[in-house]
């Protein structure tokens, strides 16, 4: 299922605003320029104009002020005066008195501009010497009304905002639509991509245009249609390798289960068979011993075939031991355990030894009671072998429906994560598994190792309250 | 010596300048307008700050826009306190009250005809039926020719057709150019034009000379004034900033004049 985005992180309206954005700041950036460069060539052009008809009037005023013709002078200024911004005229002798006054003369003190850019009254008054042969003749002063300026600024500046203005909407528009169809798809490839992610691989998306998302989109396919493939390899893969795994497991917990039935199998028969034999040799051989009458050889022979045969039984015996511990079958798993830590106990008396079993667990059935009996001395094995401890306990009790196994110790511990411990953990785990259980290890370098084995309680076992 | 005393009578002049003219300030100098505003201006303003500076009052230079007007000025107003006009008007600004204080110091000014070398005029018979290039109808250069022309049996404006140009330069230039086929006009304006011009312009008449150029001041200039303006310029060309001044004005100084000598010429010209 698709999460809902947000309006301000939706890519559709990301891109929208942001053509959007920039088309307004670079128009409103070329409307001020253009408004900028309107007003200063209108200024520049009156600055200019002024100078222009100033100075053109200044040159031809010269000869009328000579001759003190000031109504020709007049006629000439009064066909100037149609310009129309030219507001007025005025010319004064060289006693600063005034001759001429055409148009709206200011009553006094015209205030001359450099520019009209300085302009505040509306009006930019320019003045010039009238100068014959360098000598001064007067002074001209004329005024330009603005107004026209102003009026030619405002409509080229309405012209250029509506122009921009136009150019801002037909954007919106355009980038809307573009917007629209580009993010309409884009949304198509997130959907597909949602399906994808939820394992629907027969999604397909539209690739009729050729534009780069329909490019996108080919790919987009061509990607779906391999991780398909993938996939369905992988699982197909996977479940030949689960029931490669688990035949493996059932072969290997047949193999176990085997190996201690021929176990007890052999335990039985050099218990029966070997031990019979050992028996009735020790049996006679004590008989020619006591019947041999003082004949000095003949019991020393007895009594070495006494000793051959007493140490054969015990390594008969010994073997018996380690093929199927007999306690085991007649006493319990709890029995089995304790004689197991004391012989380990012998065996490294520097190791301090604590068992804490439940003594009602000794009526496991059998299955359990080996596998766990063999966990336990692979345990012990290791302990002994590599974990440089000095305090081991093993732990075995239950709960309503489960057994629990512990065998810790305060040895050399290891990293979990640092592979390949042997095979040892390998047949534990696999003991555990055969039992349908669990085996959890803690353990740290230096800090020890915990071994923690549950397995559900058989129906064939037996707990006494 | 006399270097020596004139200059010292300059010197006293500017020095203990008295306030004889100030009571005029500032003196109004109109000059005929025989040339252009602007020439005129040029040509005439160091012989203004001339008399500024040995009169201490400000001398300023005014025209008229023609000869008519300049001498209804003159008549009328007496707008002018120092006059400088064409020989044949000053007996009506003496009617006006204007009183002569000198002369430039001239043999005398004469008119000139004048047509291009490559042209068949030769003499003043062959003007006839052609088209002459004057100035002014009232300047003396305009009667000059006009009396010459009848005095050689050429009626102005029948025989010959008279074209009115503004100034002097402008009647050389109309022949030149081909605008007309002949020009009329005072000898010193001739002999300042380039030399190409001349050298492509052949003279083939001359008229009879006329006093030179009379100065004048107004009835209302007081008589400590005109005396002071009279002794400024007679001495002018002995102090060599006054011979400065002529030079460029092209004139070699000023006399004492006769207002009979202008009646005369007036009364022969409009005669």
């Amino acid at each position: 299922m698709q999460k809902s985005i947000p309006l301000l992180h939706s890519l559709r309206f990301r891109l929208i605003a942001s053509v959007v954005t920039i088309e307004i700041i670079m128009l409103s950036i070329l409307v001020w320029n253009n408004i900028s460069i309107i007003h200063t060539t209108h200024t520049d052009r009156l600055r200019d104009t002024a100078s222009s008809i100033l100075q053109q009037i200044a040159n031809t005023s010269g000869r009328h002020m000579v001759a003190v013709d000031y109504a020709t002078l007049e006629e000439y200024l009064s066909n100037t005066l149609n310009y129309n911004e030219l507001a007025y005229i005025v010319i004064t002798d060289r006693d600063d008195r005034t001759v001429i006054s055409l148009g709206d003369a200011p009553a006094n003190n015209i205030k001359i501009d450099t520019h009209p850019k300085q302009v505040k009254d509306g009006m930019f008054d320019v003045s010039e010497d009238i100068t014959v042969a360098d000598q001064f003749m007067g002074r001209v002063w004329m005024g330009f009304s603005l107004s026209i300026m102003h009026d030619a600024i405002h409509k080229s500046r309405n012209r250029g905002i509506t122009i921009a203005l136009i150019e801002i909407i037909l954007t919106i528009i355009v980038t809307v639509f573009i917007g629209l169809g580009l993010t309409r798809r884009l949304a198509l490839l997130s959907s597909a991509a949602a399906q994808v992610e939820a394992g629907n691989y027969s999604v397909s998306i539209p690739t009729e245009k050729n534009d780069e998302i329909s490019q996108t989109a080919t790919a987009f396919n061509r990607m779906v249609s391999e991780v398909d493939n993938q996939t369905q390899q992988l699982k197909k893969a996977e479940a030949k390798s689960s029931k490669l795994l688990n035949e493996n497991r059932q072969l290997i917990h047949t193999s176990l289960e085997v190996q201690e039935q021929e176990r007890k199998h052999l335990a039985r028969e050099l218990h029966d068979e070997m031990g019979q034999c050992l028996t009735a040799i020790q049996a006679d051989a004590e008989l020619i011993r006591d019947s041999s009458h003082g004949n000095s050889r003949i019991q020393t022979s007895a009594e070495a075939i006494i000793n051959v045969s007493s140490r054969v039984y015990d390594v008969v015996h010994s073997m018996m031991h380690r093929l199927r511990p007999s306690i085991l079958d007649n006493l319990g798993l709890v029995e089995a355990i304790k004689e197991e830590l004391d012989a380990f106990k012998n065996r490294n008396p520097d190791i301090q030894c604590e068992c804490k079993c439940a003594a009602n667990l000794n009526n496991l059935d059998e299955r359990t009671s080996i596998n766990l009996y063999r966990i336990m001395q692979e345990c012990l094995t290791n302990i002994s072998k590599h974990a440089t401890a000095t305090e081991v306990c093993i732990e075995l009790n239950s709960t309503d429906n489960t057994i629990l196994l512990r065998v810790s110790d305060n040895g050399s511990g290891f990293d979990v994560d640092t592979p390949a411990h042997g095979l040892g953990l390998i047949g534990m785990r696999e003991r555990v598994s055969s039992l349908d259980g669990s085996l959890l290890l803690q353990t740290e370098p230096h800090k020890g190792l915990t071994i923690s084995i549950h397995v559900p309680l058989h129906a064939n076992s037996q707990i006494y309250k | 010596m006399g270097l020596m005393l004139i200059s010292g009578y300059a010197t006293s002049s500017h020095a203990t300048a008295t306030p004889s003219c100030k009571t005029h300030a500032p003196l109004i100098f109109g000059i005929l307008p025989f040339i252009s505003a602007e020439q005129l201006v040029d040509r005439f303003t160091p012989f203004a700050q001339y008399l500024h500076k040995y009169l201490q009052v400000p001398v300023r230079i005014e025209t008229a826009p023609n000869f008519m007007a300049f001498a209804k000025r003159t008549r009328e107003q007496q707008r002018y306190d120092i006059l400088f006009t064409a020989p044949h008007l000053f007996p009506q600004a003496s009617k006006a009250g204007y009183r002569l204080i000198a002369g430039v110091d001239s043999p005398g000014m004469r008119a000139i005809f004048v047509a291009p070398k490559k042209s068949n005029i030769h003499t003043l018979a062959d003007l006839k039926g052609k088209r002459l290039a004057s100035v002014q109808p009232m300047s003396l250069a305009n009667l000059m020719i006009k009396k010459h022309l009848s005095n050689h049996g050429l009626k102005p404006d029948i025989d010959v057709t008279l074209v009115i140009t503004p100034t002097h330069d402008a009647s050389l230039l109309s022949s030149y150019l081909g605008v007309t086929d002949a020009s009329s006009l005072m000898r010193p304006p001739y002999e300042a034009a380039s030399q190409t011009l001349r050298d492509s312009m052949r003279i083939i008449a001359e008229t009879e000379t006329a006093p030179h150029i009379p100065i004048s001041v107004s009835p209302r200039v007081s008589t400590n004034c005109k005396d002071e303006i009279t002794a400024l310029l007679l001495k002018m060309d002995t102090i060599a900033e006054g011979k400065a001044v002529l030079k460029h004005n092209r004139f070699a100084g000023f006399k004492h004049a006769d207002v009979k000598d202008y009646q005369r010429v007036r009364d022969h010209l409009l005669k």
